[in-house]
Parts: C-alpha cells; structure tokens; sequence
C-alpha cells in the first residue's frame, strides 16, 4: 500500500474511532473545550506513532524470529505504557503548557485501546518500518478529526434544548453515532478512484 | 449489597459509562458478546485475585489514597498493567483453541481487554475502598469485580441483542448438538435495519441505553421520593 493510501485509509476510510470503534472513551466523555482536544489529540498522535513503530521493532526483531508469539500482547502493553509514561515526563520538561491544557497526565489520556489497537493493527497488516510509523500518524490524525469534530457538535449543542434524559453524554454519542454514518462516505473505492484522477 | 452497587447502581456501561469501545465494536452478535464478557470477567477477576496475592506477599505495596482522577498512573500500576495483559494473553490463547472462528471474528478487541477502560480503572486505583491491599480483603475486592464484571456482561448482552435482531433478524448463540447456534426472528431476517450493524448502530444504541439508564434511575427517585412524602403525611 502506497503512503498517501495508507494516509486516507487510517484517518478517514477507517477511522480509529468512528469506523474502528477504539479510543471511544476519551472522545465522548473527556470534559473541555478545542484546546483540551488539541493537547490530547497531540499525545495520543504521537503515542501512536511511537507504539506503531515498537510493535514493529518488537514483533521483527523479538517475537517472530524466537517464535514467542504469544508474549504480544504482554510485551505490546508493557511497550505502549512505558512509552506513555516517558511521553509525560517529556512533556512536564519541554512542554508544560501542553500539559496544562490539557489538565490531566498525558500519560493517563494517551494510553488507551486506541494506541494499543494501532500497534495491533500495525502487527496484523505487515507494514514496514517506516509505513508503521505513517500508520500511527495517520490513525493520531483520524483520532484528532473524530475528536475535534465531536467537540465542536458537543459545544453546538451544549446551547441547544433537548430533552433532559439525553443531555450529556447520551446525546454524544448518538452524535458520534450520525457522524459515523456521515464517515461510512468516505468509501475505498471513491478515493481510490479520486486518486487515480491526480 | 453492596456488591450489586458494580452490578446496576455503578453499572460500568450504563451508569459510569467506561469500557465503551468493545460495547460498541462487538455487540453485533450476541456470541460475541458473550466471549467479550466472559474474556473481560476473567481477567478483571483473575487481575484483582492477582495484586491482591501480591500485596498480601508484600511485594507490591498498596498506593496512596485515590485524590485524582481514574486512569492517572501510580505504584504498583505497571505490575497490574502486565498482570492484566499476561491474563488476557491467557483468555485469547483458551478463546483460540475452544472457538477459533469467534477468536478471529472479535479480532484485536480481545487483546485490547488489557487496556479495557474497565480494567485500567480497577488495575491502576489502588487505595480504593475494596482495593485487595487495604485491608478489606481479597474477598471483597473479588465480589466487586465479579459484580463489575457481571454488570458488564448483562449491558453488552443487551445491547447485542437490540443490534442483532433488529440489525440481522437473528441470535446467535453456542452451537450445540442439532442446534446450529442460529435463532431466525420471524419477519425481521427478510428485511433487518442493517444500519444497526455498523458502526454508527453501536453508539446510537448505546446512546439510547444511557438515556433509558437516566430516566430509569430518575423515576426510580421520583418513586422513592414520593414514598417518603406519603410516609411523612400519614406520619
């Protein structure tokens, strides 16, 4: 698969969260406003390019040449989380602004079924190297795309009348619920065939 | 009782709304809710029978009292993390050799269980009241996960059930003998609302359980309240 299929693949035709269904619980229910959105989009992009890139190392190197196969998800786990943890400590020295924005560790957000799930799905489609990494770039993109586009619906209608049994999160995630349906457009063969016209 | 706050009071799904992604992705058939459950009640259980051995060994001290939100890391999570993973690793291989075509059709949503948002609140929050290492017990800490797990198990059922017979106009269930494992609904298997099968089917039926969740616990407190007032007047 080329990289520009790759890119339209993981952050649109299939979406982490609204095709994939991973990474669910901090795009319905993280409280705060773009800013929030953008600090957490940020974290997990990155983690999931990192986690994308040492499921690759690790499954090359380590698993499949000593045939340990069923040490994955063990050894992906421990990888994603020690990741994650050095991601904040990072983050606290060079950028505490981020960290502010974002109000939580990084570390607590970032580490989630969808970096995990990226790693996974990196192991399970035989990408290269550098094609894992693009993977976890563009699953980080298609994650911020849902996120930002779910935070600005909730904002909208955070001044809107609606019956008081689905104020909240209910209404969220039937919200998330149309736009998953607005998502199923972006169809592989219509791009693929937008492609071809360039 | 106070066991049944987990099963409905702090339904994890319904009530406090975590463990989301596989509620949504594998409740398009009820025999994939059922492995899902079983898969998160095993290790959810096994996970808290696990620090609880440890702790009470000493190996792994219990943590501070909770102050921060749920997810944030403390001691002892990376022990639970990698107690978590090593029993879902476990679950996976036992899935996989007992029902390899459910295995394949759940895919990667077994492997996640170890970061399930379930998993992660109970594995990373010691210092919590029924945590194994503060002196309650290992007993209790296990009735509240089991209770966890169960409410888990009874939310994804039913919405599995919702989405298959309205999505397919079936249920599927463990083939047995001269059962194939396939119920036809009458009616619905000729003309089923596939859009419930999807993705965006996932979240509008959970949307709606949460809702239903809502209005149930209100009218329950009306009730109550309306009780107490009836009550206060005879009195």
């Amino acid at each position: 698969m080329s990289l520009i299929g790759i890119i339209l693949t993981f952050s649109l035709v299939d979406n982490i969260v609204l095709s994939r269904l991973l990474g669910i619980c901090p795009c319905v229910g993280a409280p705060g406003g773009m800013r929030m959105t953008a600090a957490t989009s940020v974290a997990t992009s990155l983690l999931m390019s990192l986690s994308a890139l040492t499921a690759w190392v690790l499954e090359t190197f380590l698993l499949r040449p000593f045939g340990i196969e069923f040490l994955r998800i063990p050894l992906f786990v421990l990888g994603v989380a020690c990741i994650a943890r050095l991601l904040d400590l990072a983050a606290r020295r060079m950028v505490p602004q981020l960290l502010r924005a974002a109000g939580v560790p990084l570390a607590g957000i970032a580490l989630n079924c969808a970096t995990l799930g990226v790693a996974l799905l990196v192991v399970r489609g035989s990408f290269t190297a550098l094609q894992s990494l693009v993977v976890g770039l563009a699953a980080g993109a298609g994650f911020f795309i849902a996120l930002s586009l779910l935070t600005a619906i909730r904002e909208k209608l955070e001044v809107e009348k609606v019956p008081s049994w689905l104020q909240g999160l209910p209404l969220h995630l039937i919200s998330a619920g149309l736009l998953a349906y607005a998502f199923m457009a972006f169809d592989r063969a219509f791009l693929s065939r937008l492609l071809r016209g360039w | 009782m106070k066991q049944s706050r987990g099963f409905l009071g702090n339904n994890p799904i319904a009530v406090l709304m975590v463990g989301l992604c596989p509620a949504a992705a594998v409740t398009g058939r009820v025999i994939d809710a059922l492995w899902m459950s079983l898969g998160v009640f095993f290790v959810l259980v096994l996970t808290r029978l696990g620090q609880g051995i440890l702790r009470g060994l000493g190996q792994q001290p219990p943590g501070p009292p909770s102050t921060q939100p749920a997810l944030a890391f403390r001691r002892g999570w990376l022990g639970g993390l990698f107690l978590a993973s090593c029993f879902t690793a476990s679950f996976e291989l036992i899935l996989l050799a007992f029902a390899p075509e459910e295995g394949a059709s759940l895919g990667i949503y077994v492997p996640l269980i170890a970061v399930n948002c379930i998993v992660l609140d109970r594995v990373l929050e010691p210092g919590t009241p029924d945590d194994p290492g503060t002196g309650k017990g290992i007993l209790r800490s296990l009735q509240t996960a089991a209770a966890i797990g169960a409410g888990f198990a009874l939310c994804l059922v039913v919405i599995s059930l919702v989405r298959e017979i309205l999505g397919s106009g079936t249920i599927t269930l463990f083939p047995m003998r001269s059962f194939g494992g396939t119920i036809e609904v009458g009616g619905l298997s000729r003309a089923p609302a596939r859009a419930l099968i999807s993705a965006g089917g996932g979240f509008l039926c959970l949307g709606y359980l949460a809702g239903a969740a809502r209005l149930l616990s209100r009218s329950k407190r009306q009730g109550e309240a309306n009780g107490g007032e009836e009550e206060a007047k005879r009195a």
